[in-house]
């Protein structure tokens, strides 16, 4: 029996719950909420990985995704209370003009996306690891390190940045 | 290192040395201009004129070495220009002409330079003026040494700017600075003629030399040889005074008198007569120009001596003095008697100079008063000075023997000898003019009651330093006639200037003593008429001059007012210029400062456009990334879809 | 398979339209960080999808991604830094407010 349809369903189900929650995130008011749904977006997108036989990836975007970057948001709500405003004042004045310049655009891509019509090959069930880590530690040393080296700047910096002017 | 050619074969003695001559001028005008005015003071004078003396030296010794039979030598410094077929040298040519007229310009300018000792000493501005009287120096005599047209134009801006400089001398005052302006543009005027004769010649005969130039004279056509004499006529009359390039003449008598000899008596507007005496070649193969130099220089003698009829000042006297036995050269020269042209150049440095010094000295012994209806019976008081300037003022009235007289009459002879009977009876009526003016200057200075007592009592005679060099120029004024020019014709300067300007094909006049007696006659019957005529009315007051004045009524305005000549250039042309230069002026503030100013104003404008771009807003950035990948799309699109092409 | 990668990409593209308009139209900050990290999130999508066309994997989308996760959290965390910093100074996350580079 072939149960290709539920990839279909599974598919389906995880359009809807990143589409959705993207749309959460930019038109909800209340600024939590969008964070919620933004991790809710993560999630989904880990699965859009796993159907796609990246399971490595998939576990990485959970972790830090949905794990840091979602924690590191909701700090940052928590840190910039605003005061209550009307809906209307959520957006910039500028929207008609966004509006008028990306609305093109994204029609044209998605017209553009549409023409690729070869099927996906995922990689089989636990296969993507070993090449995956072949290839980042043997062809991509340099830049590795280079991530590494990165990683630490920001952390420095975001120190900096925040730090409070001692009064002593 | 001096380098010399000599087509004579001679011994060369001094003339090897003959650059120094201006060197040494040049030399007094370096040291007095660097060092003048805080150390050397009053020593400047000295420097000045012990180079002055030490180049009269040299120029006898030039001059006996010419004589010794060095008829032709050019003496070059070294090579000015030479591109393809334009070569100039630095050169100087040494022939009779050029030792004559640097005897003249440094000997009457050491006695010049001398006097200005005196005559200066108290004007604060003395090591300047010394400054600048060398710096003229060393231009005259490197106009009067130069063998090529290039060369000599250098010596002429020289002088012209000398001029200006030493007009303009006391330039505080309005009266100098425009007398010293109108003087440099009348000049300017002339040497845009200069110029045109000058390159006409080098595009004409491909050379700018005089030797060069004259050779080949043949080869060109009357109409380009008539152009090239009449502009180089035309730089002359800016240069000498001529009409109607005269007027800055009478003007520029507001420089000092020492100023007034050296340049606009003696030197420098003799350099126009110069000129044309250098191009005697060139103007006697160009028939019509001769005419015209000569009715000019007619017309100009004439002119100036009516308005000196009736002027005050008695510089005015001897500035339209000077225009008018100027204008005697250039006739000598319109009738084809160089020779005469310079002899009268000579003698009339020499009495003309000394007219000038003497004003000087009785200018400064009356206070700086130059009116000589205040003046009167100075000649007990002022006993060298008057015996001096009534010897000059002879040799000006042409009586024989002096000086004056030999000159004169053979300019007289030559005109009526040569067939030009017109001009001949304008020179003589000219010389009638001539002998009563100075008669009357003489008078009303030195003769009768004096009329301001004040300035009468305080009358004094000039220290040595001023008296010596007048006693000089009046020896020179009155031997030199006799002792060069005697007898006419075959006189001593005659044989020696006549390798020099002679030109082919000009036949010489063999006239008979009977006729040349007549002639000699004529001219001293004209000196003595003036003469008689001026005693009687000043003197006897036969007719009385006030009674002549008031029965000449609108001839006399007309004298007095110089002909209006100066307020007709004035309407025609100053105001014309002054318009011109008002639409200059405006087109400079408008179009030009307006297409400058508009430039900024675009950039400022473009800049406060773009500005507006940068709103602060991080958003609007955002949005403009997105702007420029829309673009980006719509070009990657084209050029997937073809519509581009490679 | 039989989803096309076209799928997957029409996907990636929805998702990433949406944060870029997020990023232009809302004014808190903090949501224009989270709409940023969508758009990384539909980058990363693209990639694997692309990296597993039919024919052969290849892995070099998946190490492109990796990296594209460090990328990204190091952004937030700096980003965020910055809000609070500014947050600090004026006590507005309203970007339309914050003009002082104005002109």
């Amino acid at each position: 029996m072939s149960y290709d349809f539920l990839e279909t369903i599974l598919f389906a189900l995880l359009t809807i719950g990143i589409v959705g929650g993207a749309v959460g995130v930019v038109f909800l008011n209340r600024i939590t909420g969008a964070a919620l749904l933004m991790a809710f977006t993560f999630l989904c997108n880990a699965g859009m990985f796993v159907l796609l036989g990246a399971e490595t990836i998939a576990a990485f975007q959970v972790l830090i995704y949905v794990g840091a970057i979602t924690v590191l948001i909701l700090y940052g709500v928590m840190f910039t209370p605003q005061q209550h405003r009307p809906y209307a004042l959520f957006f910039q004045k500028q929207t008609p003009w966004a509006a008028l310049f990306v609305a093109p655009i994204a029609i044209f891509v998605a017209l553009f996306a549409f023409s690729f019509r070869d099927s996906a090959h995922p990689t089989p069930r636990g296969g993507d690891l070993v090449p995956l880590a072949t290839s980042v530690f043997k062809d991509f040393a340099f830049p590795f390190e280079v991530a590494s080296v990165l990683l630490l700047a920001a952390m420095i910096g975001a120190i900096v940045l925040v730090k409070r002017d001692e009064d002593e | 290192m001096i380098e010399s050619v000599a087509p004579g074969q001679i011994d060369l003695g001094l003339i090897r040395y003959v650059w120094l001559i201006p060197a040494l001028p040049l030399a007094a005008f370096l040291i007095n201009g660097l060092f003048g005015r805080r150390w050397l003071k009053h020593a400047t004078g000295w420097i000045a004129s012990g180079a002055m003396v030490a180049a009269a030296a040299l120029a006898v010794g030039v001059f006996l070495d010419v004589l010794r039979g060095n008829e032709h030598t050019t003496v070059t410094l070294y090579r000015w220009i030479g591109v393809g077929e334009f070569k100039i040298d630095v050169a100087a040519l040494v022939d009779p002409l050029s030792s004559v007229m640097l005897l003249v310009v440094t000997v009457v300018g050491s006695l010049i330079f001398i006097f200005a000792n005196g005559y200066m000493a108290h004007d604060h501005g003395f090591p300047r003026f010394f400054t600048w009287f060398s710096l003229f120096a060393f231009a005259m005599l490197l106009l009067v040494m130069a063998d090529n047209y290039l060369l000599m134009f250098v010596g002429w801006e020289g002088v012209g700017l000398c001029s200006y400089l030493l007009i303009g001398f006391w330039f505080e005052k309005p009266a100098p600075q425009h007398a010293a302006n109108k003087a440099f543009w009348m000049n300017r005027i002339g040497d845009w003629g200069y110029t045109i004769g000058m390159v006409t010649t080098f595009l004409v005969f491909g050379s700018m030399t005089f030797t060069e130039v004259f050779e080949k004279v043949g080869i060109a056509t009357q109409a380009n040889l008539v152009l090239i004499c009449i502009a180089f006529f035309v730089g002359a009359a800016g240069k000498s005074a001529q009409l109607p390039l005269y007027s800055w003449l009478p003007d520029a008598m507001e420089g000092p008198t020492p100023v007034s000899a050296l340049i606009h008596a003696a030197t420098m507007v003799t350099a126009g007569v110069y000129l044309v005496a250098r191009s005697t070649p060139l103007f006697v193969a160009a028939g019509p120009s001769l005419q015209v130099v000569g009715v000019i220089g007619a017309v100009t003698a004439i002119f100036a001596a009516t308005i000196a009829l009736v002027q005050f000042d008695i510089k005015r006297v001897m500035a339209y003095s000077t225009v008018s036995q100027l204008g005697y050269m250039f006739l000598a020269l319109g009738v084809g008697a160089p020779i005469a042209a310079i002899f009268h150049l000579a003698t009339h440095a020499f009495f003309k100079a000394l007219l000038f010094l003497g004003s000087g000295s009785v200018i400064h012994a009356v206070g700086d008063e130059q009116d000589m209806r205040k003046m009167g019976g100075l000649r007990r008081k002022l006993p060298v000075t008057y015996w001096t300037m009534l010897i000059a003022g002879g040799a000006l009235a042409a009586l024989p023997p002096l000086a004056g007289f030999w000159s004169k009459d053979e300019i007289l002879s030559a005109a009526f000898l040569s067939g030009h009977t017109a001009l001949w009876a304008v020179g003589i009526v000219t010389a009638i003019l001539t002998a009563f003016y100075v008669t009357r200057a003489m008078w009303m200075t030195f003769h009768g009651e004096p009329r301001d007592h004040h300035l009468y009592d305080h009358a004094h005679e000039s220290p040595a330093i001023m008296t010596l060099p007048l006693v000089l120029l009046a020896v020179g004024s009155a031997a030199l006639g006799l002792a060069i020019g005697f007898p006419p014709d075959q006189g001593f300067i005659h044989s020696f200037l006549k390798p020099a300007v002679e030109a082919p094909g000009v036949a010489e006049p063999a006239p008979e003593l009977a006729t040349i007696l007549a002639l000699s006659a004529a001219s001293v019957v004209a000196g003595l008429v003036g003469i008689v005529v001026g005693i009687s009315m000043y003197v006897r007051h036969r007719p009385d001059p006030a009674a002549v004045t008031r029965a000449a009524g609108p001839l006399y305005r007309l004298l007095v007012n110089k002909y209006y000549v100066d307020e007709l250039y004035d309407r025609k042309f100053v105001e014309a210029t002054r318009a011109f230069f008002g639409v200059l002026w405006a087109f400079d503030v408008h179009v030009i400062d307006g297409i400058a100013n508009g430039i900024g104003r675009l950039a400022a404008a473009g800049g406060g456009g773009a500005r507006r771009l940068q709103t602060g807003v991080v958003g609007n950035y955002a949005l403009t990334v997105v702007v420029g990948l829309l673009v980006v799309l719509v070009a990657y699109g084209g050029y997937a879809a073809g519509v581009f092409k490679r | 398979m039989t989803i096309p990668v076209g799928a997957f990409i029409a996907v990636s593209s929805i998702l990433f339209f949406l944060g870029v308009t997020g990023v232009l139209v809302r004014r808190n900050a903090v949501v224009i960080l989270m709409c940023v990290e969508l758009m990384l999130n539909a980058a990363n999508l693209a990639l694997v999808a692309f990296s597993r066309r039919a024919g052969s994997v290849d892995e070099r989308g998946s190490v492109f991604v990796v990296f594209v996760f460090v990328i990204a959290a190091a952004e937030v965390a700096v980003g965020l830094a910055i809000v609070l910093a500014a947050y600090r100074n004026r006590p507005t996350v309203d970007v339309d407010e914050v003009h002082a580079m104005k002109g």
